[in-house]
């Protein structure tokens, strides 16, 4: 139990810790905001406003997006989407890499440096090729008949199926997060399989995939939360290139226009999502792994 | 040297010529020209300055926060290192690319803040990777045999720990640092916004998703592609690079 509640504990205390942030940000954001709007509060005074109106779960207005609405409530309405590509590139590119891991770990084999090859292709181009690629797919059948396709993209006009899967899979797996998912989960594989236990379930015969699967679990819940921050970046990216709606080009759209309340409100949130994120992984480790229990 | 004159004589701003618009390659133009009649050649030598100065000084910046960071965290331990630590998980657990468009936001969007920012933003990665590795060391033989000949903690972390036995981290490290420039320069200049912009070339914004077009291009595809293996090709030979210094560490 003393394990559990010390790792709870720990996860906890760095949700104040990206608190903290909040101050070198708006220490920041202030020379801006003094500039622009004339507000000329103490530093600290502003500090602590923004986090106890951050306890009461207000993170102030938008000045220049959409002028006087609430933050949160911009939010909360394109939030939905935007968490659904996270969590769908998350599970696509763990699910999808783990079955290939599966099968390479501690072997050679051309799809690792086919799948490293691939994945290094950072988010912005992939998405980009990939709709270009999509887009004269689409036309092709126009293009029979005579007709030319438009010079811009006319699959960018609605939010199609098409995009969204472009989009979990560009995110998933380009800017090399297959390669590197992978080979973090191949390590923990060759780990797992050179370890004693299995030698021993080896040596009375029984099946070696359900101790593999149950010991790696922890590692791979540690993965995907370390993963987390690389995809709320990238899903800004995705969505400002395919024309998604969502907070990823709010937040872009905020730090063009300047509207810092916005863009440190989102900011709050992405860091808030992460320490969630790594507390979900800790929960899981504990869940799983009976050692960490503790003893008493 | 021909290089360096080449670049500096070439003149970023007036070199449209609409009377050569969008051509194929040939001897004068060695990968052709783009929408305006630039040449596209001299341009993608010319972007190469907008990710390998700052991408030095982001690594400079990175090197500086999270060495000394890591390394005071992991040689003095207890609160010291708990502070420190603290202070990189949350600075971590806001997503890099965040920081780096809020930083370019404030300060403006030149490539020496974007080069700062991303050092800082990468610091913690470095910090956390400096700080595991010294906790293994602190307390082995050989930190200890240095210390019983009266050698000084600055000189036995910096030449016996740091020098002797995390090159190869620190250089895989600042190895992903330039990729994760390069990925964030061209990101930024190629959606529009921030980052390099017109008439300055970048790799990025040559490539030129940010009017969506297409068709733009369509007398001279190289003015699209060129930039788009350059990139390609760079960030697979740093991955290269760290996955052969990963293999000669084992």
């Amino acid at each position: 139990m003393a394990v559990a509640v010390l790792l709870v504990q720990l996860a906890i205390a760095l949700a104040p810790g990206s608190a903290a942030d909040i101050v070198a940000n708006s220490e920041e954001l202030r020379d801006g905001l003094t500039e622009h709007w004339g507000l000329d509060d103490p530093f600290l005074t502003r500090y602590f406003r923004f986090i106890s109106e951050l306890t009461q779960g207000n993170l102030g207005e938008s000045l220049t997006y959409r002028a006087g609405e609430p933050v949160l409530s911009l939010v909360a309405r394109s939030a939905p989407s935007t968490m659904f590509l996270v969590f769908a590139a998350l599970i696509a590119s763990i699910s999808s890499t783990f079955c290939l891991a599966w099968l390479t770990a501690g072997k050679k084999s051309i799809s690792r440096t086919m799948l490293r090859t691939v994945s290094v292709m950072p988010v912005f181009l992939a998405a980009y090729l990939a709709m270009v690629v999509a887009d004269s797919w689409a036309f092709h059948n126009t293009l029979e008949v005579g007709i030319q396709p438009p010079e811009w993209f006319p699959l960018l006009l609605n939010d199609s199926s098409v995009k969204i899967t472009i989009a979990v899979i560009v995110l998933g797996l380009g800017s090399s997060a297959g390669s590197e998912i992978h080979s973090n989960i191949e390590t923990s594989i060759i780990e797992i399989r050179s370890s004693g236990y299995i030698d021993a379930a080896r040596a009375r015969g029984a099946r070696l995939w359900p101790h593999t699967l149950r010991n790696i679990a922890a590692p791979l819940a540690a993965l995907t939360a370390s993963r987390v921050p690389y995809f709320l970046g990238g899903v800004i990216v995705v969505e400002k290139v395919l024309h998604l709606n969502g907070v990823g080009s709010m937040l872009w759209e905020a730090c063009r226009m300047r509207d810092f309340p916005l863009a440190l409100g989102i900011t709050v949130l992405s860091a808030a999502v992460v320490c969630a994120a790594r507390l979900f992984a800790d929960l899981t480790r504990v869940l799983i792994d009976p050692r960490l229990r503790g003893t008493n | 040297m021909w290089l360096m004159s080449l670049l500096s004589s070439y003149d970023v701003a007036s070199d449209v010529n609409v009377a050569i618009i969008s051509q194929p390659p040939s001897p004068e133009h060695l990968l052709g020209t783009d929408k305006l009649g630039r040449d596209v050649a001299l341009r993608m030598l010319h972007a190469t300055q907008a990710f390998v100065g700052p991408g030095i000084l982001a690594a400079l910046v990175a090197l500086m926060i999270g060495l000394s960071t890591g390394a005071i965290a992991g040689w003095y331990g207890g609160h010291v290192a708990s502070g420190l630590r603290l202070m990189t998980t949350s600075l971590a657990s806001i997503p890099r690319f965040v920081l780096l468009l809020l930083a370019s936001s404030i300060y403006g969007r030149d490539l020496t803040t974007l080069g700062i920012a991303a050092g800082i933003a990468y610091s913690p990665t470095l910090s956390e990777a400096v700080y595991a590795r010294i906790v293994t060391f602190r307390d082995s033989g050989f930190v200890l045999a240095a210390k019983a000949h009266g050698l000084s903690s600055l000189r036995i972390l910096t030449y016996h720990i740091l020098w002797s036995n995390c090159k190869e981290l620190i250089w895989r490290n600042i190895l992903a640092l330039f990729g994760f420039f390069l990925l964030i320069e061209t990101t930024l200049s190629c959606i529009g916004g921030f980052g390099v912009q017109e008439p300055d070339p970048s790799w990025g914004n040559m490539i030129g998703i940010g009017d969506l077009q297409i068709g733009a291009n369509t007398g001279n595809p190289l003015a699209t592609w060129a930039p788009v293996l350059a990139i390609w090709l760079v960030l697979t030979a740093v991955a290269a690079a760290r996955g052969t210094s990963v293999e000669a560490n084992r």
